[in-house]
C-alpha cells in the first residue's frame, strides 16, 4: 500500500523528520546574519520585540461617524490599542457613492454593516473628534485605490484643519491591488492603469512631505485569503512592488532607494498553515532584501528591511461553534509573532458571520495582550530559526516564490496577470482543491466537517449594528445638510479642477483631491468625476 | 411519461447571484461551479440589486434563484418581495453566506434554504435538485 503523501496546503511535501540537510544552502548563510542585518531572515530589527513590541493593530468600524468616533476612543483610551484602523463602509466608501445612488438605496439595510458610512469631510472630523492626531499611527481606511484618494486626504484636511503639520502624521494607505482586483471587485472600479497612477502620487507626495507615513500598503493578505497559496502570495507581492517600483524609476521624480523603505511595510495572511506562514514571513523578508539588492542595486541595508502587517485568516474562522476560533485566532496570532510581525490584526471570532462585535474585537486584543505578557515571547527574536523543518519550509517557498514571480513577469508583468484573469484562475484552482478536499473530509474543521453535534451549544449572535435602516437615514440627512450649507460654487469649481488634474498625469492629482474634499465635494461627486474620467474596470472573472 | 418513469427533464436553470456589494466571489465561485458540475445550466448575475434580482430571474426563464449574501437580511426579503410582484412567487430560492444566525428563521420561515459557510457542496446541490424536481436517480448526472 501506498502511505499518503502529506503536503501544506500550498503543496509542499511533508517529511517526517527534518535534518541538517533539508536546510538550503542560501538559508544557511542567511542565518548568519542576526536580525536587523540583511536579508533580515532573522527579523526586522536587532533588538525585535525587546525594543518595541508588535503593534496591536485591529480592524474596526460600523454604523455612522458617532459610532465609529466612540469605538475609537473605546479602543484606544480604554482597550489599549496602539494604532487606530478606520474601516470603512465598502458600499459607499470602495465604490465611492453618495447615499442616494441607485444601488445603494435599494440595499440601503446594508449601509454601515462593513464600515463607517460617510458623505464628506465634515464626517471625518467628527470620526476622529477628541483623538490626538499628532501622537496616533493610524490607518484612515482607503483599502482600494480610488476610495484612498478620498479618504488619506480626508484624514490629511481634518489633521491640517487643527493645526498640525502633515510631517507630524504617523500612519499608512493602503490602495491595495489584491484587494480590488483580485479578492473583492466591486460593482464599478476604475481600471488599474488609473488607480497604478495614484498611487505614484500618493508615494511621491508622502516622500516629499511626509516623512512617517506609509503611502501604500501591497496586502498579500488578500492575495492570500482570495486563494492564493503561500508561495503564490509571496511571487505575486514581489511583482506588484516591482511595478510600482519600474514605474517610479521611470517617472524619475523620486530615487528609487529612498523610496523602496516606503514600499517595504506590506502586509501578510497566516493562516491554519501556521509552520508554513511563518515561514513565509522569514522568506518575504529575504527576498524583499535580494531583490532590492539584486534587481535595483540598493547597497544600503537599511532600505531594503521589510516590515511586516500580519492579518490573520478570515476565513479560517468558521460559522460553526464560534468560540473555537478564539482557539483559532490564538495559534495564527503566535505564529505570526514568531514570524517576526510588526504588527498584528487577529480575525474577531465572529468573523464568519458578521464584522467585530464589541467583544469579539476586545478578546482579539486579548489574545495579543496575553501573548504580549504572560508568555515570554517578547525576550528572544527569531525563536524558529535554526529548526531543519522551518528553514527548509523557508527556501522551499523561497524557491517557489520566485518561480511564481517569473512567470507573472512573463505573461507580462503584475498589471497584465489581473488584466488576463491569471492570478484569478490561480485562485480559483486553489480554493476548488481546498472545497474538495472539506467535502471529502481530508481537510478536517472542527466543528465543521468532524467532530459535529446535533444540537449546537455555542451559538452567538451576530452584530448587526443599528437596526434596520437606521444608519442610511442618518446618512441621508447628513448628505442633505451638506448639500444645504456648504458653499455650492467653492465645491463645484474643485471638482472641476479635479477632473482636469485627474485628465492630465503629468501634475500630481493628491492637492485636488485634498481641495475637492476641503470644499465639501461629497463622496459620491468625487466618485463621479473618477468614472467618467476613467470608466470601469472590466473584471475578468470566471464565475 | 413513459412506463420506465419520467422523461428527463431538461437541465435546471439557476441565477447565482449576490445580493450585497461587498464583491467576495469566493464562495459564489465554488458553489456555481459543483452546480454545474452537478448538471445545472448556471447564470451568474454578478451582484444585483433586489429589483434587478427578479428582472433577471424572468429574463432568463430560472427554475432556481441562489443568492449569496454579505449583508443584511432585509436586502434579501426585499429580493423576495421582488420576485413575488413580477409573478415569479413559484420559483424557489436559497441562499448562502454570512447570514447572521439570529436572521436564518426569516427566510426559513419563507421557505427559503439557508446554507451557511462551511455547509457541504453535496448538501448544496441535493437541495437544488429537490427545489427542481430533478432529485429523481433519472437526473442524476
Amino acid at each position: 500500500m501506498i502511505e499518503h503523501q502529506p503536503e501544506t496546503t500550498s503543496g509542499i511535501p511533508l517529511k517526517l523528520l527534518y535534518g541538517p540537510d533539508d536546510v538550503p544552502a542560501d538559508i544557511r548563510e542567511a542565518l548568519g546574519a542576526p536580525p536587523g542585518r540583511a536579508p533580515y531572515l532573522r527579523g526586522a530589527y536587532p533588538r525585535m520585540y525587546r525594543d518595541r513590541p508588535w503593534r496591536i493593530f485591529q480592524l474596526s468600524g460600523y454604523g455612522n461617524p458617532e459610532d465609529m468616533n466612540e469605538r475609537l476612543k473605546f479602543l484606544l483610551f480604554e482597550a489599549g490599542e496602539t494604532g487606530i484602523i478606520i474601516k470603512h463602509d465598502r458600499m459607499t466608501d470602495d465604490h465611492l457613492y453618495d447615499v442616494d445612488h441607485p444601488e445603494i438605496v435599494e440595499r440601503r439595510e446594508d449601509v454601515g454593516l462593513t464600515g463607517t458610512v460617510t458623505v464628506g469631510l465634515r464626517d471625518y472630523e467628527t470620526i476622529l473628534s477628541d483623538l490626538p492626531l499628532d501622537s496616533i499611527y493610524a490607518k484612515p481606511g482607503g483599502g482600494v485605490p480610488q476610495s484612498a484618494v478620498y479618504t488619506l486626504p480626508s484624514y490629511w484636511s481634518v489633521a491640517a484643519r487643527r493645526g498640525i503639520p502633515l510631517e507630524k502624521l504617523a500612519g499608512t494607505g493602503q490602495s491595495d491591488f489584491f484587494l480590488t482586483y483580485l479578492g473583492c471587485p466591486t460593482k464599478e472600479q476604475i481600471p488599474p492603469e488609473a488607480a497604478i497612477r495614484f498611487n505614484l502620487d500618493l508615494i511621491e507626495w508622502c516622500s516629499e512631505r511626509m516623512p512617517r507615513w506609509v503611502p501604500v500598503s501591497i496586502a498579500g493578505y488578500n492575495a492570500a485569503d482570495s486563494g492564493l497559496s503561500a508561495h503564490q502570495e509571496l511571487g505575486a507581492v514581489m511583482a506588484n512592488a516591482v511595478q510600482y517600483l519600474d514605474m517610479i524609476a521611470a517617472r524619475g521624480k523620486v530615487d528609487v532607494e529612498r523610496l523602496a523603505h516606503r514600499i517595504g511595510g506590506m502586509n501578510f495572511r497566516v493562516s491554519m498553515e501556521v509552520f508554513e506562514d511563518a515561514a513565509k514571513l522569514r522568506a518575504a523578508r529575504k527576498m524583499w532584501s535580494d531583490l532590492l539588492g539584486q534587481r535595483y542595486g540598493i547597497t544600503d541595508e537599511k532600505a531594503r528591511q521589510m516590515r511586516i502587517h500580519v492579518v490573520t485568516a478570515g476565513s479560517a474562522m468558521t460559522y460553526q461553534e464560534p468560540f473555537n476560533n478564539i482557539v483559532r485566532g490564538t495559534l495564527m496570532a503566535l505564529f505570526s509573532v514568531l514570524g517576526g510581525t510588526q504588527s498584528l490584526g487577529v480575525s474577531g471570532y465572529d468573523e464568519a458571520m458578521s464584522i467585530p462585535s464589541d467583544h469579539a474585537h476586545l478578546m482579539s486584543i486579548r489574545i495579543q495582550q496575553i501573548l504580549q505578557n504572560e508568555i515570554n515571547l517578547r525576550e528572544v527574536a527569531d525563536p524558529l530559526g535554526g529548526s531543519y523543518y522551518v528553514e527548509s519550509l523557508t527556501g522551499e517557498l523561497e524557491e517557489r516564490g520566485w518561480e511564481f514571480f517569473r512567470q507573472i513577469q512573463d505573461r507580462g508583468g503584475f498589471l497584465a496577470v489581473l488584466d488576463d484573469g491569471f492570478l484569478l484562475e490561480c485562485a480559483e484552482e486553489n480554493n476548488q482543491r481546498i472545497a474538495v478536499g472539506m467535502e471529502s473530509g481530508e481537510r478536517a474543521i472542527v466543528g465543521v466537517n468532524t467532530h459535529t453535534i446535533d444540537d449546537p451549544i455555542m451559538e452567538v449572535e451576530a452584530f448587526e449594528g443599528r437596526s434596520g435602516a437606521e444608519t442610511w437615514e442618518m446618512a441621508m440627512e447628513r448628505l442633505a445638510d451638506l448639500r444645504r450649507t456648504r458653499h455650492g460654487r467653492g465645491a463645484v469649481e474643485a471638482l472641476r479642477n479635479l477632473e482636469e488634474v485627474c485628465r492630465n498625469d503629468s501634475v500630481n492629482a493628491i492637492p485636488a483631491f485634498m481641495e475637492a474634499v476641503s470644499a465639501d465635494a461629497s463622496i459620491g461627486e468625487i466618485g463621479s468625476v473618477l468614472r467618467e474620467t476613467f470608466g470601469d474596470w472590466q473584471v475578468p472573472i470566471s464565475v | 411519461m413513459s412506463e420506465f418513469g419520467p422523461s428527463p427533464l431538461p437541465p435546471a436553470r439557476v441565477l447565482v447571484a449576490k445580493s450585497s456589494l461587498d464583491g467576495h466571489w469566493r464562495g459564489v465561485a465554488v458553489v456555481a461551479r459543483a452546480l454545474r458540475e452537478a448538471g445545472f445550466e448556471v447564470i451568474l448575475g454578478g451582484m444585483l440589486r433586489p429589483s434587478e434580482m427578479a428582472s433577471v430571474a424572468a429574463a432568463e426563464d430560472v427554475d432556481l434563484v441562489g443568492i449569496n449574501v454579505g449583508g443584511r437580511v432585509e436586502v434579501v426579503e426585499r429580493a423576495l418581495d421582488e420576485m413575488e410582484a413580477a409573478g415569479l412567487g413559484d420559483v424557489p430560492v436559497f441562499v448562502g453566506g454570512t447570514v447572521p444566525p439570529q436572521a436564518v428563521p426569516r427566510l426559513t420561515d419563507r421557505g427559503v434554504g439557508v446554507f451557511p459557510p462551511g455547509s457541504s457542496l453535496s448538501a448544496i446541490v441535493d437541495e437544488a435538485r429537490r427545489l427542481t424536481g430533478r432529485d429523481s436517480p433519472a437526473h442524476r448526472v
